[in-house]
């Protein structure tokens, strides 16, 4: 069984489709509204926690399968890049192997060239990945990443540079011995009109066990699709607006309080 | 500092929190001097928005004064006398750059909940709910206010407290749902619910050339404030059937914009089985929204018209009448208030003695009177209007 067919089976069932969503967040807002009219906040939170899984159907597990598939994964000329990756195009039994494609989009309103420099100085990605504590260039193309896990354990890995096109295009790998092995590529495009900068994420994780996705949760406490999608908000927002808006330190009634110290 | 806090559904407590502080480089910190209760918070006081979290303070209309500012705000001054508008914008993103602040892609913190129930996230907003950000509301005596060059407002010298603090979201809200309507000369207005925001759209409406303009509620006091203070034509739902009387008062044709100053908790008395059946399905959670108030515009707007929508809705309606709507023509404009864009526009209307929006002042409270102002909010007790709290 090839990569390709592999990922297509997973978006067929790990991912929930159009109607399985909205009966999650039908569902959701019943069970929630539920919840807080007898006044259980266990039920509300229920009601909460499907609302929230009827949005993490991935409406872009199809469209990735596919270029999976057609072996373009939108990674410009990365797809070769990736042939050459060890282990990485189905030399093991699926189980063993099984690689875990995201990808998120977002606009920016800002040109490509300032996107582009602010990736290409990796020293910003550490506001953009909150597991990542450090990236240290060890060359034209090598890196050192240094992240921790949801208890604070140390993940180092090595990097390396394939593709930097001015303006467009940044895609790197792991080097081996790279704990969660994976590959990934960011774009920009400008966007149609005045509407800036179209920037895409593709993080590919090849886990050396195991089913990946719960692999990349377990070391940093996010799922991978949720990273590529909290990273492209925050450099957004931290290109647009200058800031990352917060609530973190304002004040709260007293019910409150306990309840952030329970 | 003392806050209005939720605790839970119909309990508000007045509460001793900590002083709020500057946590962005764009935050200004306001003392404030009047926040006044909205109808939208009741949405949220009876429950019917699910991601409170006992301990949130709420409010959202207030004015003050700037007491603290970050490194990056540069067109505040401490001292100034200020509004802000409830809605908060980033002021850089598309949508801001394109004066729809409300649609704001980087003000909300907690964009997840968004995201999942609409597709989007939009912009976060004061004291109302953690879908909207989470921010601590206004009914305090200081609050934090994010990307404050953006939002904050100097008031006029000539413009007093009372008529000012509406900018924040009253008046805005009641143009933008004029404004929204594309009135033209000529125009036959009809507003459905005569709070605040009603009374504001039907002062703006004719500020906009409209001909005249209808206003429909069933509380006698505020149906002669929109009459008295506001110039409308009153219409009492519980007295005479709507359908028939806008066609009466209107050639036959229906009013050429309609405007729904409601939003999800609509009365709805007068429609009888409707009104049950929506309230049935509220309350076991099969629907968050009654949507009596839309069914009825749809229903009576003329062929071509415009439906606005300012009223608050927040999840799924039922039974909406497609059909009409379609084949009817009808143009949909709604939103929540992108009130930035409007704010000099209306301390001009205000300075030159064309909008006086005052007289929703009906009550001004001690914050300490918080849960027993918003009790006669609700109540509509007292020819209650707003309540606005000195903290």
């Amino acid at each position: 069984m090839t990569q390709a067919t592999v990922t297509e089976a997973r978006s067929g069932t790990a991912h929930s489709g159009t109607t399985e969503r909205w009966i999650a967040i039908m569902g959701g807002t019943a069970l929630g509204l539920a919840g807080l009219r007898r006044g259980s906040w266990a039920l509300a939170a229920l009601g909460g926690g499907l609302f929230l899984a009827g949005a993490a159907g991935v409406p872009i597990a199809e469209p990735v399968a596919r270029r999976v598939r057609e072996g373009n994964l939108g990674l410009g000329d990365f797809g070769d890049a990736a042939e050459r990756l060890p282990g990485v195009a189905g030399l093991l039994p699926t189980a063993q192997r099984e690689p875990t494609t995201t990808q998120a989009n977002v606009t920016v309103a800002a040109p490509p060239d300032k996107l582009f420099r602010h990736w290409r100085n990796f020293r910003n990605l550490t506001e953009l990945f909150p597991h990542l504590d450090a990236v240290e260039v060890l060359s034209d193309t090598e890196s050192r990443w240094k992240a921790h896990g949801p208890g604070g354990v140390e993940v180092v890995w090595h990097s390396a540079l394939d593709k930097v096109r001015e303006n467009e295009l940044i895609t790197w790998h792991t080097l081996d011995g790279a704990q969660l092995p994976h590959r990934g590529s960011v774009m920009f495009k400008p966007a149609p009109g005045d509407r800036g900068t179209e920037v895409r994420l593709t993080l590919v994780y090849q886990p050396p066990a195991g089913a990946g996705g719960r692999a990349v949760s377990r070391l940093f406490g996010m799922a991978p699709e949720q990273q590529a999608r909290e990273a492209l908000r925050r450099l957004k927002r931290i290109v647009e607006a200058g800031e990352l808006p917060t609530i973190k330190g304002q004040p709260r009634g007293n019910r409150g309080m306990r309840e952030v110290m329970e | 500092m003392r806050a209005l806090c939720w605790n839970g559904v119909n309990d508000l407590r007045v509460e001793r929190v900590p002083d709020p502080t500057l946590l962005g480089p764009h935050d200004a910190i306001i003392k404030v001097k009047l926040s006044s209760v909205c109808g939208s918070d009741l949405h949220l006081i009876d429950g019917y928005v699910p991601t409170m979290k006992p301990g949130d303070v709420i409010g959202h209309e207030f004015l003050g004064e700037v007491v603290e500012k970050g490194p990056e705000v540069l067109r505040l001054n401490r001292g100034d006398r200020v509004i802000t508008v409830s809605i908060i914008g980033c002021g850089k993103c598309w949508h801001c750059q394109h004066e729809e602040y409300s649609l704001c892609d980087n003000s909300n913190p907690q964009p997840a909940y968004e995201e999942a129930a609409y597709g989007h996230c939009t912009a976060g907003i004061f004291g109302y709910s953690h879908a909207f950000g989470g921010y601590a509301g206004s009914h305090a005596e200081y609050i934090r206010v994010p990307f404050a060059d953006t939002n904050c407002f100097r008031v006029p010298e000539g413009v007093s407290d009372e008529k000012a603090v509406f900018v924040s979201d009253a008046v805005p809200t009641g143009y933008m749902a004029a404004d929204m309507g594309g009135i033209k000369k000529g125009d036959i207005v009809a507003v459905w619910g005569c709070g605040g925001v009603g009374q504001m759209a039907i002062r703006s409406a004719y500020l906009m050339g409209a001909e005249r303009v209808i206003g429909i509620d069933r509380y006698p006091y505020r149906l002669e404030a929109a009459q008295m203070k506001a110039g409308a034509e009153p219409l009492d739902y519980t007295r005479v059937d709507v359908f028939d009387a806008l066609l009466a008062m209107t050639g036959g044709r229906g009013p050429d914009v309609c405007i729904d100053a409601v939003g999800m908790e609509a009365d709805g008395y007068d429609t009888g089985i409707e009104y049950w059946y929506d309230r049935t399905k509220q309350a076991i959670g099969l629907e968050n929204d009654r949507p009596a108030v839309l069914r009825q515009m749809i229903e009576c707007c003329r062929k071509g018209g415009t439906l606005s929508i300012v009223g608050v809705y927040g999840g799924f309606i039922d039974k909406f009448p497609m059909g009409a709507a379609m084949n009817k023509a009808l143009t949909f404009r709604m939103g929540q208030q992108h009130g930035q864009r409007y704010v000099k526009r209306l301390f001009e209307h205000i300075e030159k003695g064309e909008l006086d929006p005052s007289y929703l002042l009906t009550h001004k409270w001690s914050l300490d009177d918080g849960p027993r102002g918003y009790r006669m909010f609700k109540e509509k007790i007292d020819d209650c209007m707003r309540v606005v709290f000195t903290p």
